[in-house]
């Protein structure tokens, strides 16, 4: 396998130095890489500002996260961007809601509140329905990157960095949220790849992803790792060889937990592929940093393992993706064979030439995670080679079998409804 | 910059569409700004910053982080308090539609601007902000500004008096600033070429 990556490595690479190098003026007298030693505690630590950087190649310098807009995309700005959106025949996207800040995670309230986390913007929302009209409600704010949100019991949760935090009886306190209960608090303080997502399972437990400081390195024990926790506070490792994971869900088949993952950057526009996994045992490892998608294994990093010493993905997305929120689809309203189909929400690249993602895929696979394959279900995000009008992060599906797309690049959440 | 680059560069940095906001709007709405920041987008003050040809979202990110008081400032703050989002979305493209402005007059010390210049190189300022100190995505123009203003942004990020976008990337590269290496930077990023 080294020698079949290695080859198609060296092809893609090719085309990519030309183009960083006429975007920067070939190789200016001050061009420098940013090279870090990512494997002492010192790094992990203290992650310096700029961590995603700091490998960069020179085949990808230049190449940043690119900023979103300041302010919430305007409603009509938001209508015209999605009639360029293309779907499969039948299907309809709307607005549901704009105005929200940089919109992440949702999760459902038993009374239809619709909550949601934010990335920068600190707050928590609750989206309600006021007679047909969405009402959006900043609930939380001042917390430190409250991405991941659950609902359960009553009680909303929010993964905030390194605080999981509850708060009881949520939906009838919306004007005045409670002083929250702190569920679990032994996690990293950093932000580098701190921030969560929150899939909660039929026990009410909850899965948290542990991303690592850095794009590659030797992980401190306690990251690159996926923890389930108890609503008492008690948790478990499941999975280990993660990089950034932020989606999952589970497979109303057989209640095993499926979740999305962001591949290391820095190598070329085309490799490493983002993956989708299954973990069907404990403690599975999914190869980070040694192997990516399955075959790759790391050029610095591999350090004497073979990939097949590792769980392979279910799936390889492709490279710079991106892939986030994810739903198995177990609504009544799209057509028969969406059923059980994995719908995932493609935050789309920054650390390629031309960005791809940006999009909702379709997978369908077996519930052994046999025979599976994508299909692109809504593109047209992507508005230039490094450009954007918006950015899908997550998909809930909702009560009538539409579902619902949060975007945190225009503040907005989309519906999405089949009818013949 | 050799013109054929200069011209590439022109044209990738062009690339991205200004978005639907409506520039001569912004235009209309600059009246009271021009008094401070110059007719075109260049102050005669150096310590009020120079607007013009900046990044449009960089413009927009300090206009939000003015009006929500994030980045406290006495002038700048009532200012801002009641822009609406359509307002501070245009004023963000007027200023960056326009040229920016000529390095000042005057070598500058010598001794000075070469300090500037390693102090750059070793805390990789061109790593975000680009060899030409143009910026890019979040990182905004640095080149061409009046000293006496970055030195200030720089104590401000330093001290965590203001705010910065990309999960506080600039606070913490100005942490481990001394105050001759701001001294020092502030002169050369006058005059980076
Ligand atoms: C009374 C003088 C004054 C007026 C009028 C004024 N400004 Fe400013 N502005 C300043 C000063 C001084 C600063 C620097 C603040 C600091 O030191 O942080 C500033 C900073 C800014 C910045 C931040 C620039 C940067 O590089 O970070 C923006 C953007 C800005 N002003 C936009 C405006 C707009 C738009 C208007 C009109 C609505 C306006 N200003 C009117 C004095 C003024
Ligand atoms: C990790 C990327 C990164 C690095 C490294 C970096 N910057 Fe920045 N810089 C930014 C970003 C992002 C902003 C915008 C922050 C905000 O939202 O206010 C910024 C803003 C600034 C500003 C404010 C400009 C204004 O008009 O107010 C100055 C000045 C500046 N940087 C100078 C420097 C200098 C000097 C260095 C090297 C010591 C440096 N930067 C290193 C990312 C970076």
């Amino acid at each position: 396998m080294t020698r079949t990556s290695s080859a198609r490595r060296k092809r893609v690479v090719g085309p990519a130095i030309l183009a960083a190098g006429l975007m920067l003026g070939g190789g200016a007298a001050n061009a420098q890489l940013k090279s870090y030693d990512s494997s002492k505690p010192s790094f992990w630590q203290n992650p310096p500002p700029d961590w995603f950087l700091g490998d960069e190649t020179e085949a990808q310098k230049g190449l940043a996260p690119p900023v979103g807009p300041a302010t919430p995309t305007p409603l009509a700005e938001l209508n015209d961007n999605l009639k360029k959106i293309k779907l499969p025949p039948g299907f309809k996207i709307e607005v549901y809601a704009s105005g929200i800040p940089e919109a992440r995670q949702m999760a459902w309230g038993d009374n239809g509140t619709l909550f949601v986390g934010s990335f920068g913007a600190t707050n928590v929302y609750a989206v309600t329905d006021k007679g047909g009209k969405r009402e959006v409600k900043t609930i939380l704010k001042g917390l430190n990157m409250p991405t991941g949100v659950a609902f359960r019991d009553g009680a909303l949760y929010v993964i905030a960095i390194d605080k999981l935090l509850r708060y009881d009886g949520a939906e009838s306190k919306l004007d005045e949220m409670p002083k929250p209960v702190v569920v679990y608090d032994d996690m990293p303080p950093y932000v580098a790849h701190g921030w969560k997502y929150i899939v909660t399972d039929k026990e009410g437990a909850m899965y948290l992803p542990f991303g690592p400081p850095f794009n590659i390195g030797i992980p401190p024990t306690s990251v690159s790792q996926i923890r389930r926790v108890h609503p008492n506070g008690q948790a478990e490792i499941i999975a280990l060889g993660v990089r950034n994971s932020v989606g999952g869900d589970i497979d109303p088949r057989t209640g095993q937990y499926w979740f999305t993952e962001n591949a290391r950057d820095w190598i070329s526009d085309d490799l490493p592929s983002d993956k989708l996994n299954h973990v069907t045992r404990l403690g599975q490892h999914f190869g980070y940093p040694y192997c990516h998608q399955g075959d790759m294994p790391d050029p610095k990093f591999a350090m004497g393992h073979k990939c097949d010493e590792f769980t392979p993905p279910a799936l390889n997305l492709g490279p710079h993706v991106a892939p986030l929120g994810m739903k198995f689809y177990t609504g009544n309203q799209f057509p028969a064979e969406y059923q059980n189909n994995i719908l995932i929400a493609e935050h789309g690249s920054w650390n390629r030439h031309k960005y791809q993602g940006g999009r909702i895929m379709r997978v369908t696979v077996d519930p052994d995670g046999k025979n599976a394959k994508q299909e692109v279900f809504a593109e047209g995000w992507i508005t230039g080679n490094q450009e954007y009008s918006g950015r899908p992060n997550d998909i809930l599906v909702a009560k009538d079998g539409s579902i619902l797309v949060a975007d945190d690049w225009a503040g907005a959440i989309y519906r999405i409804s089949y009818s013949r | 910059m050799r013109p054929v680059l200069a011209a590439l560069a022109a044209l990738c940095l062009s690339a991205t569409p200004l978005a639907a906001a409506d520039i001569e709007a912004g235009r209309q709405r600059a009246e009271t700004c021009v008094t401070c920041h110059g007719a075109d987008g260049i102050t005669a003050d150096p310590s009020i910053p120079s607007l013009a040809g900046q990044r449009e979202r960089y413009l927009q990110w300090q206009l939000v982080f003015f009006r929500s008081g994030r980045r406290a400032n006495p002038i700048m703050g009532p200012l801002a308090a009641d822009l609406t989002d359509e307002e501070l979305r245009n004023l963000g493209a007027y200023f960056a539609s326009l040229p920016r402005a000529n390095p000042p007059s005057g070598a500058p010390d010598p001794a000075l601007h070469e300090a500037g210049k390693q102090a750059a190189a070793r805390h990789r300022c061109a790593s975000c902000h680009q060899d030409n100190y143009g910026g890019s995505q979040a990182a905004p123009a640095i080149a061409h500004q009046t000293r006496a203003y970055t030195a200030k942004a720089l104590r401000d990020y330093r001290a965590n008096a203001r705010p910065s976008v990309g999960v506080a990337a600039m606070n913490e590269a100005a942490g481990g600033l001394t105050d001759d290496d701001i001294t020092a930077l502030a002169v050369y990023l006058e005059r980076p070429e």
